[in-house]
């Protein structure tokens, strides 16, 4: 097919097309939430998780107003919707973890009040530092939430999966079909349930499930041929012209994978200090290196890469600052003053100022959207969602 | 690990030097010669004596009834079948010059793009630029390559405004646009397309058309399309490929083959658009294919000038279904705002409007799936607040869209005994509404009956749906755009159930966009518009002046108050003198 040179001459962008690359990469995006896991994972004391939590919240306003400057048309905005607030789900699990920690562990100095004690589990004094206790760890699952929503919201799939290794790249497609295909299984169901109930169809038991359960399995398996159908027509990889894995390569492997399981036996049971982390590298190599070269043999292009940019070594190198920070003592770090710990009488948490400073390494993205939002605001910039959704 | 391949058997025969036929005046894109195609386990070829040579830089339009084939004939050209469906495969297919049996759909992509009925199902990203791109990038295109190529199919289907928008917010029509764009991304010489505008509205179905004529006049790209819809794409159709059910098909202009030669190599009357049915009847030559054609013809004509106005069904029974002040929608989304709207015992209703015009969500509401904000909706006069769907759906049958939807038991049958279980009666009992096989009967299933549904025509599968929700013999039947992907036998069997419930005092309400169904059947016709009812009154007068909503007749004879080919020829059986005005008939280039 020629196609005429009018064609190729209208793509100089204008100013409803053109295209901003995304702020972050989405690599940067994951190392920060690595960080983020960490932090959460490791501290209890309020005052980091609450330094935590206000990056965390800070970076979603700001993600948010990007994407409502962008296009004020609330679902054209090409965020996937946000089903369950952070907000709505920090008030409920806070106030669960709270009361559920507070009525089962009957530890503390400060008794509020008691539980009769022939009540089972429940019974007994409910102590301020149980539901402190509670409480903190309801906040650090908040944290964890927010941060994925977050990642969510501003990482496609897609970008997730292009980070996966070549070799894996057909694994990597069919991970974003399954993910694009949740949705519409969803809708599939809430039809399927309206078709059956206009059929006179109650849901009472489990075998009154059947009608709403098998025309979605079919259903979702007729959709699923249709999709390789299509995916067939349009020249995915059928796998009848990959290169096979060669010999070496799958023995790499094996062997690769026998060295990781010694080495960690040698390491974690027989606390062996040179041999086990020798062998555990050393695996690592070998899987890493039978992965690069099965990805040799896959022949295909990303359409637009995320350039790497210094914004992005900003943000990973505060990222890897503020997880060292809390897995590990580093000289003039206070470490243990995140392992705050309410039991057996409240104490005040301590602030230390390096670790308190520490966090401050999961702030960058924030810049770079303070950034964004910048840019966006001035008058050269239109309405392009790309910004914070091609993300 | 590698897929599994399905089992396929391949005569191979070299292409015939040589062969009967003169060489056509343009290449063949597509050489047939002798095909032959069964399916696994078929006792029966699907496709037999294939026989034809399609040119290169066409617009073809493949039609024929259901099971005659089309869909695997397109299949077959780019290996598809039987790559996927397995199945054996005799004669000899060049597509481009390549066999696609060898070739593997994988490089047939690289010639032929292909485009299938729901765009929905073929989608693999999730936005517009991404979905494009995809097949480049399995291509393994170079990147600069790969962005040009995005750019200038943006442009060939008028997409780039919507590049960036996640695919589930796009309209059925600008769906379908993103799939030909990404079948057009590798630059195929061929574009395949089945039934690509059965799922859309009359406007979405123009665009996507609009785009494909476009494509094949600016870039001279061959393009292959099964329609059922004769009357959407015959005007711009190069040729078509007639499959009859039985006997060889037929290559030819749309003008040759929709002529009045022999039926077994022409399209019957009842597979014709009512133009050309009309045209055909009144002897109009040369047959005109498009309304401005027709008006040359019809022009002459001495025509009524007007036609009363059809006095309302039964306006003063008491409707079976009504909404008063009718507020509803999803969520905070209000669709409907203030609807007022009755169906009565004995009359067809049809529902016409734009895509989200709050049609669908109406039906809806009638049988309660949808809560009114405001206002309310009575069955029998009776509110139905507080009652259960499934209560109402006692009364009111409702069909929606996709009859796969209430279909899951092994049997028609079944299906049918699981409603009257579901409504507490006894499929084997004495007291039912009606006998399950005399219902079968009358929607001429009864030789189905223990049939799966799923491996069914569309039309069959539709009319097991119906027999599911029909079984308790509700007062008033609700149809969601019921002849979706019907073909035209199928059409006129539904016409004549739905007439035969109305002589039974049945109220049928249906939501379409198929304008010659409302010609045909309505009694009344209700437009409606931003969740509002615009107008409501007879079809004579709604659909004869609606330029948006009027059927060919319509648009023919305009003022006439005729809808159908039957109303045009009942008059015209009636005049004794010449029906001409003047003794000049149009030229015969009009």
């Amino acid at each position: 097919m020629s196609i005429p040179r009018d064609f190729a001459r209208g793509i100089a962008p204008g100013p409803n097309r053109s295209y901003a690359p995304p702020p972050i990469h989405a690599a940067a995006w994951g190392t920060w939430l690595a960080a983020v896991v960490v932090v959460l994972a490791v501290t209890r004391n309020p005052l980091y998780l609450l330094f935590t939590l206000t990056w965390i919240g800070w970076a979603t306003l700001l993600v948010n107003r990007i994407a409502q400057n962008a296009a004020p048309g609330a679902d054209t905005l090409g965020l996937p919707p946000v089903q369950f607030s952070p907000l709505t789900f920090g008030l409920v699990v806070v106030t669960l973890s709270a009361l559920f920690n507070g009525l089962n562990v009957h530890v503390g100095t400060h008794v509020l009040f008691r539980l009769p004690r022939g009540w089972p589990l429940i019974g007994g004094p409910i102590t301020a530092e149980a539901l402190l206790y509670g409480a903190l760890n309801g906040l650090a699952l908040t944290g964890l939430f927010a941060a994925f929503v977050l990642l969510n919201r501003v990482v496609p799939v897609r970008n997730l999966v292009r980070l996966a290794p070549r070799a894996f790249y057909p694994v990597a497609v069919v991970v974003t079909i399954a993910v694009t295909f949740v949705p519409a299984t969803v809708r599939q169901f809430a039809s399927i349930r309206e078709a059956q109930a206009i059929r006179g169809h109650r849901v009472r038991g489990m075998r009154s499930w059947l009608p709403l359960m098998l025309p979605l399995l079919i259903g979702g398996m007729e959709r699923a041929l249709q999709l390789a159908e299509a995916m067939m027509a349009r020249g995915f990889a059928a796998g009848d012209e990959q290169p096979q894995s060669t010999l070496w390569v799958r023995a790499a492997l094996i062997l690769g994978m026998v060295a990781l399981l010694a080495g960690m036996l040698l390491h974690l049971v027989w606390r062996m200090p040179v041999w086990g982390p020798v062998l555990l590298l050393v695996g690592a190599l070998l899987i890493g290196g039978a992965v690069w070269r099965m990805g040799q043999g896959q022949t295909y292009t990303v359409y637009r890469p995320t350039a790497w940019r210094v914004q992005d070594s900003v943000i990973c190198g505060g990222a890897l600052l503020t997880a060292l920070a809390f897995l590990v003592e580093l000289p003039g770090l206070a470490r243990t003053s995140a392992l705050y710990y309410p039991y057996p009488a409240l104490t005040w948490p301590q602030l230390d100022l390096g670790m308190g400073l520490s966090t401050w390494g999961l702030l960058p993205p924030v810049f770079v959207l303070l950034w964004s939002l910048a840019k966006q605001d001035g008058p050269a910039n239109g309405a392009d969602v790309s910004d914070v959704s091609e993300q | 690990m590698q897929p599994r391949q399905p089992a396929l058997r391949h005569s191979f025969t070299g292409v015939i030097d040589g062969a009967a036929g003169a060489p056509a005046a343009l290449p063949s894109a597509v050489d047939f010669r002798q095909v032959r195609y069964t399916y696994p386990e078929a006792a029966t070829p699907a496709l037999d004596q294939i026989d034809v040579q399609l040119p290169e830089g066409e617009l073809i339009v493949v039609v024929g009834p259901s099971g005659a084939g089309k869909s695997t004939l397109l299949r077959l050209v780019n290996g598809l079948a039987p790559h996927f469906s397995g199945g054996h495969l005799q004669g000899s297919l060049r597509v481009l010059g390549l066999d696609p049996v060898v070739a593997t759909p994988r490089l047939m992509s690289r010639e032929v793009g292909f485009v299938f009925q729901d765009p929905e199902n073929q989608f693999v990203m999730d936005r517009v630029e991404d979905e494009i791109a995809f097949a480049l990038e399995n291509a393994g295109m170079a990147r600069q390559e790969m962005r040009i190529r995005v750019e200038e199919t943006l442009d060939l289907l008028d997409l780039a405004p919507l590049r960036g928008r996640r695919l589930d917010m796009l309209s059925g029509g600008e769906r379908q646009r993103v799939a030909i764009a990404a079948a057009l991304a590798l630059r195929p010489r061929i574009l395949v397309l089945d039934e690509p505008t059965s799922q859309l509205d009359p406007k979405s179905a123009e665009d996507v058309l609009a785009a494909l004529v476009r494509l094949n006049t600016d870039l001279g790209l061959t393009v292959l399309l099964a329609e059922h819809r004769l009357e959407r794409v015959l005007p711009y159709a190069d040729r078509v490929l007639y499959l009859p059910q039985e006997g060889a098909p037929r290559l030819d202009t749309p003008r040759a083959l929709l002529g009045d030669e022999p039926a077994a190599t022409t399209i019957p009357v009842a597979l014709s658009p009512p133009l050309v049915r009309l045209a055909k009847t009144l002897g109009w030559e040369p047959l005109p294919l498009t309304v401005k054609e027709g008006l040359a013809w019809s022009r002459q004509l001495r025509v009524p000038t007007a036609r009363g106005a059809q006095p309302p069904v039964a306006a003063d029974t008491q409707p079976i279904l009504s909404t008063h002040n009718l507020h509803a929608g999803y969520g905070d989304c209000p669709v409907l705002h203030g609807t007022d709207f009755a169906v009565r015992g004995g009359e067809i209703v049809v529902l016409l409007g734009r895509n989200g015009s709050g049609k669908t969500t109406l039906l809806k509401s009638l049988v309660g799936l949808i809560r009114p904000q405001r206002g309310e909706v009575r069955l029998q006069g009776v509110s139905i607040k507080g009652k259960d769907v499934a209560d109402i759906c006692r009364q009111v049958g409702y069909l929606p869209q996709d009859p796969n939807q209430l279909l899951f038991a092994d049997t028609v049958a079944e299906e049918m005994a699981i409603t009257l279980r579901n409504h507490g009666y006894d499929p084997r009992g004495y007291d039912l509404p009606i006998a399950p096989q005399t219902l079968l009967e009358r929607l001429g299933l009864a030789h189905k009956a223990h049939a799966y549904p799923r491996d069914m025509s569309v039309g069959e599968r539709q009319r097991a749906a119906l027999a599911a929700i029909l079984v308790t013999r509700p007062q008033a039947l609700l149809l969601d755009e019921p002849t979706r992907g019907l073909d035209y036998a199928a059409k006129a069997r539904l016409r004549s159930l739905l007439e035969e419930w109305r002589g039974e005092g049945m109220g049928i309400v249906i939501v379409t966009h198929d304008v010659e169904l409302a010609a045909e059947v309505a009694d009344r016709v209700v437009l409606m518009s931003q969740g509002e009812i615009i107008a409501d009154g007879d079809p004579y007068t709604i659909l004869g002046s609606s330029p948006l909503f009027a059927s060919q007749v319509a648009r023919l004879f305009p003022g006439t108050g005729w809808l159908t080919v039957e109303d045009a020829l009942d008059y015209f059986r009636g005049q004794t003198h010449a029906p001409y005005a003047t003794d000049d008939y149009p030229d015969e280039g009009a």
